[in-house]
């Protein structure tokens, strides 16, 4: 170490810091450095892992399309306070006074052009997107909080624990989802909330919480985790602070896949007809079928493709960075090493 | 070996306890019982309401309710059927139950062998068109709208090109007349596969067993005679045509599930192709001079295969989600469309029922998925 | 002394070899212009801290590099026959049949999902050494028993084997087809020393017995001393000692085989203290100017540091040192 005048200030860090100047070190306030030392060392860890990430073409292609259509689920409120009167524009009750012949093709006020029941279809796009991502984000954040926390517990305990919560796992992967889904909804009036809530707690106690929990055991067995016990760190402590943060990058990563999951349930069981839900796209779906306009062909095609083509697209973009995710998570699979 | 299975199936007997449990809850936990249904006429008597309910055993304590749904259900009584009254739940679904496994397993067979096939060649050459092509596509079909692309593909092959019909089990003008029922058909059309897949498989059999005069185009030539018997066979029965036309229906729904299903496979077999290839054995393999597609296919894909199945279940569970939305868009008259139309119509037995068939099925796959493994990984069948 | 037949035209002659990797951090120079010849039925050890370049000689020999590794330049030729330049196909013929080789981790060398025997017959089927089924496994049988293994072990997995198990059969795998020439790539590092001890013996019988010629890889130095005729040291890529084992070890030359040596406990059993060579090996993606060795050597001069010193030959012993460490007269005679 090198002694220093105690007024000048320290020199500053190398490399790029999220605070500008490095942490200042003074072991009276050790914890709050402490933290910034961790915050700098994750901000590297998402650095290193970008430039990773963007080697992937596709995943940085699919990233882009989740924007767009992040940016339409933001667009539809706007457009509604702004250009759009309620009355026609509205994805659910509106009506396009201007046009008689429903479904009206694309044209400069309905530039998707209208459904059976007159609404525009723009709109109901616009509005979907959003639903679509609150449904996707609460099942994805659901799913990993739960399948983090069962992971971690499971492998940490282990014993009696960790085979109840396992058993619980391979008895809902052996249970095919969507037929599950179709099951419950005979029974119970599924809205979107109730939905997201149910997709997340069957995924979270399910495959996810599995592939969490070996990787938690690899976590388990490092010397920091002996160290942290040693050190008199409680159960609770070593599990929240130690290993759970360790498993973040997977379950960023599973918590794509959990995403495309549920988007792709909803729109399949609203394409069913059901679900309580006021406007997806899978509904929109449900429209043109039940009024027998999908097997016209590319007559009617404004009526399938452009939500067809939504639900397909955001499905696969969360799924393909879901994807690259994995290449940067798990080093095995890039292509060059080292 | 013997343990490791002996645990496995206790696990399952286990989990479809648990099945069986949950569909109980399930009914309890959702507003109005059985009796509700038969009671919904205002006009019946409140006397004879509470007989009905009686009749049902819903004035019994709970757990006694309990014990008596566990033993129909595991002595495969499922209670009558709302909408197909007075037809036994059972009766309904043991019809129904075929059409769906020959839908699922013919589908399930071709998409595993073309994902696996294209997941092995997409890992030995990486970088190539084929790899972005097969992953794109492949990906795009995965999470893919699987209703809108059933639709579509009965748009193509139904209503353009007009070469398939567009979905139902089989064709009424076609069968007016015919003096056979469609089950009795069918299930002579099962019992021809039955025989083509064990002719297939003892030959096979036998070709291993000679070692090397076995080897080449030898054993699936006879395979090709074997399958060029069946349409001569049937040709004399008389009733081909009925036959024939079960067929037709049957590609399109099959196709639909294949082209959806097989990227799972192939996408998983690409990743763990791509872990085997770094193995020793693999470099021992080529440093032995083996050729190139020895070392692919009976080193690095033999052992790639072993975590493929493993995640199989996943692929299979996938596949018979698939296979109940496929039957609902091709009016399949299978157990995905009992559930559907159960569901509609608010038939809760069947709704049940379907939901218990369709449990004992994925686990009848997880199964078939274990015993597979055994087979093929040394290291558990000789332990 | 299987020196005899060291006048006739070598078995392997490598000429000027350099391969090196595309890593993201730019090109890795892992083998520069190494150079070095086997007689017939002689044995050559390989020795050098990991990470300088050993296994990628032997891979390389096998022409079985990773999708990034590149042959720059240089001349493989077995037999007079240069390998470098021949297709996948050709080379196929050459692998095992001419030249097979002893892997580094035996452990997995072995492919889980097949019995052992059968993994010795496909080798001898693929290159028709024998005709009949029933005529490979004879062979493995002979091959099993020669490596001390039990015939009757051919039905068992790799994983019913132990270490030392294992190691034998990839022994046997390698005589299967009677190549000219084996390469032995740390052929016993993963087992304890008692089995490496006798298998080191069994290994050396073999090659004699057959009078084939050998490449023997370790970075342990006593190991490679005990089965081999000629060494050579290796640092950072480069080849910079090569003589008969005998003379090495009397007396060193280039000061990394010296450093090398006083590592490792004496072979002859003389005490002495054990020294650590400080610091570590260069980055081979941004490698020293000069000698490689120089930031580690003891005797370094300016020259070591601008340009890479050139071969002092004498007779059939060289080193590529300015300061060579023993006066070069009496050398060699």
């Amino acid at each position: 170490m090198i002694e220093r005048p105690p007024n000048q200030p320290p020199p500053a860090g190398e490399g790029v810091s999220l605070f500008g100047d490095a942490p200042e070190i003074d072991l009276s306030r050790g914890r709050v450095d402490l933290t910034l030392v961790r915050l700098r060392m994750a901000w590297r860890t998402l650095r290193d892992g970008w430039a990773v990430f963007v080697e992937s073409r596709i995943g940085v292609l699919s990233l882009a399309i989740i924007a767009v259509f992040a940016l339409m689920a933001f667009s539809h409120p706007i457009l509604m306070a702004t250009v759009w009167e309620p009355d026609v524009y509205d994805p659910v009750t509106g009506y396009a006074f201007d046009r008689f012949d429903h479904p009206a093709p694309p044209n400069w006020r309905h530039p998707l052009g209208t459904d059976s029941l007159g609404r525009d279809i723009l709109s109901q796009l616009l509005f979907s997107a959003k639903s679509e991502f609150i449904l996707g984000i609460t099942a994805a954040l659901v799913t990993v909080g739960i399948a983090t926390t069962v992971g971690a517990v499971a492998a940490y305990y282990g014993g009696l624990v960790d085979s109840l919560l396992m058993r619980l796992a391979d008895l809902i992967i052996a249970l095919p989802g969507i037929s599950l889904l179709i099951v419950l909804s005979a029974l119970f009036n599924l809205n979107l909330f109730y939905l997201a809530l149910i997709i997340g707690v069957l995924g979270g106690f399910g495959g996810t919480a599995i592939i969490l929990k070996s990787q938690a055991l690899s976590i388990r067995v490092k010397p920091y985790i002996e160290a942290a016990r040693a050190a008199g760190g409680s159960h609770f402590h070593v599990i929240f602070v130690h290993i759970i943060p360790n498993l973040l990058p997977l379950s960023l990563l599973y918590m794509m896949f959990t995403v495309t999951g549920a988007i792709f349930a909803e729109a399949v069981l609203s394409f069913l007809g059901l679900l309580d839900i006021r406007m997806s796209w899978g509904i929109m779906i449900h429209t043109a079928n039940v009024g027998g306009y999908l097997l016209s062909g590319a007559n009617y095609w404004w009526l399938v493709i452009p939500a067809g083509a939504s639900i397909t697209l955001l499905c696969s973009a969360f799924y393909l960075v879901g994807r690259a995710l994995d290449e940067v998570v798990n080093p095995r699979l890039r292509r060059h090493d080292g | 070996m013997t343990s490791y299975l002996a645990r496995r199936a206790g696990q399952m007997v286990l989990t479809l306890f648990l099945i069986v449990t949950l569909t109980f809850f399930l009914v309890q936990a959702q507003p109005g019982d059985y009796a509700t249904f038969y009671s919904l006429n205002p006009d019946i008597p409140a006397e004879a309401r509470e007989q009905i309910k009686a009749s049902f055993g819903l004035d019994k304590p709970l757990w006694q309710q309990y014990l008596v749904h566990m033993k129909n259900t595991f002595t495969g009584n499922f209670g009558v059927s709302f909408g197909h009254y007075p037809r036994p739940v059972m009766e309904v679904l043991a019809e129904r139950l075929p059409r769906t496994v020959v839908l699922f397993l013919s589908a399930t067979a071709v998409s595993f062998y073309v994902g696996f096939f294209l997941g092995k060649a997409i890992a030995w050459r990486r970088g190539g068109v084929l790899e972005y092509a097969a992953t794109i596509s492949g990906a795009t079909l995965f999470t893919a709208f699987t209703p809108a692309f059933a639709l579509m593909m009965i748009w193509i092959f139904a209503f353009k090109l007009g070469w398939l019909p567009v979905g139902k089990f089989l064709d009424p003008l076609i069968w007016r007349g015919a003096e056979v029922s469609a089950n009795h058909v069918f299930s002579y059309m099962l019992a021809t596969a039955a025989v083509f897949i064990a002719f297939a498989f003892l030959t096979l059999l036998a070709a291993r067993k000679l070692g090397r005069l076995g080897t080449g185009r030898m054993p699936f030539l006879v395979i090709a005679g074997g399958a060029a018997v069946i349409p001569i066979v049937w040709a004399f029965t008389g009733v081909g045509y009925l036959a024939l036309d079960i067929l037709r229906h049957m590609i399109l729904p099959i196709a639909t599930l294949t082209l959806i299903s097989f990227a799972g496979t192939m996408l998983l077999t690409r990743n763990s192709m791509l872990e085997t290839m770094r193995e020793d054995y693999v470099m021992a393999a080529r440093a032995k001079g083996l050729p190139e597609k020895v070392v692919r296919d009976r080193h690095a894909a033999r052992n790639a295969l072993l975590p493929v199945i493993t995640s199989l279940v996943y692929s299979l569970i996938f596949a018979i989600d698939g296979s109940v939305i496929i039957e609902g868009v091709f009016s399949w008259p299978g157990t995905g469309m009992t559930l559907l139309e159960a569901v509609r119509s608010e038939d809760l037995p069947l709704v049940m029922g379907s939901m218990v068939f369709i449990g004992l099925f994925s686990l009848l796959a997880h199964v078939i998925v274990d015993v597979l493994y055994v087979y093929l990984d040394p290291r558990i069948r000789y332990q | 002394m299987p020196m005899t037949t060291a006048d006739t035209e070598p078995v392997l002659k490598v000429v000027d070899l350099s391969l090196s990797y595309l890593t993201r951090q730019g090109p890795l120079q892992a083998v520069q212009s190494v150079s070095f010849e086997l007689g017939r039925g002689q044995s050559l050890g390989l020795v050098g801290e990991s990470g300088c370049g050993k296994t990628s000689i032997a891979n390389c020999l096998m022409r079985l590099l990773p999708d990034n590794g590149r042959l720059t330049s240089g001349q493989i030729l077995l037999d007079g026959q240069d390998l470098v330049p021949l297709s996948e196909e050709e080379m196929r013929h050459f692998r095992w049949g001419q030249m097979a080789m002893v892997f580094q981790a035996a452990m997995n060398a072995l492919d889980p999902v097949y019995r052992v025997g059968q993994q010795v017959v496909e080798a001898i089927e693929a290159h028709g050494v024998e005709v009949t089924t029933a005529g490979a496994r004879e062979r493995v049988a002979r091959l099993f028993r020669m490596v001390g293994l039990d015939p009757q072990l051919m039905e068992r997995y790799p994983h019913e084997f132990s270490g030392g198990m294992r190691q034998r059969a990839v022994i046997a795998m390698a005589l299967a087809c009677d190549p000219s020439v084996i390469i032995a790539d740390e052929p016993t590092t993963a087992l304890d020393v008692i089995v490496q001890d006798r298998l080191l013996r069994e290994l050396k019988g073999v090659q004699r017995e057959l009078s084939m010629s050998m490449i023997y890889i370790s970075h342990d130095i006593g190991v490679v001393a005990e089965v081999t005729d000629r060494i050579g040291v290796m640092y950072a890529g480069r080849l910079v000692e090569l003589g008969d084992t005998a003379d090495v070890f009397g007396a060193p030359m280039h000061p990394y085989t010296a450093a090398l040596m006083s590592s490792f406990p004496s072979i002859s059993g003389e005490k002495h203290e054990l020294e650590t060579l400080p610091g570590e090996p260069p980055n081979l993606a941004n490698p020293p100017a000069g000698c490689p060795f120089h930031p580690r050597c003891a005797y370094a001069t300016e020259e070591c540091r601008e340009e890479f010193p050139a071969q002092v030959q004498r007779g059939s012993r060289w080193t590529a040192c300015w300061h060579p460490l023993t006066d070069m007269a009496g050398v060699g005679q």
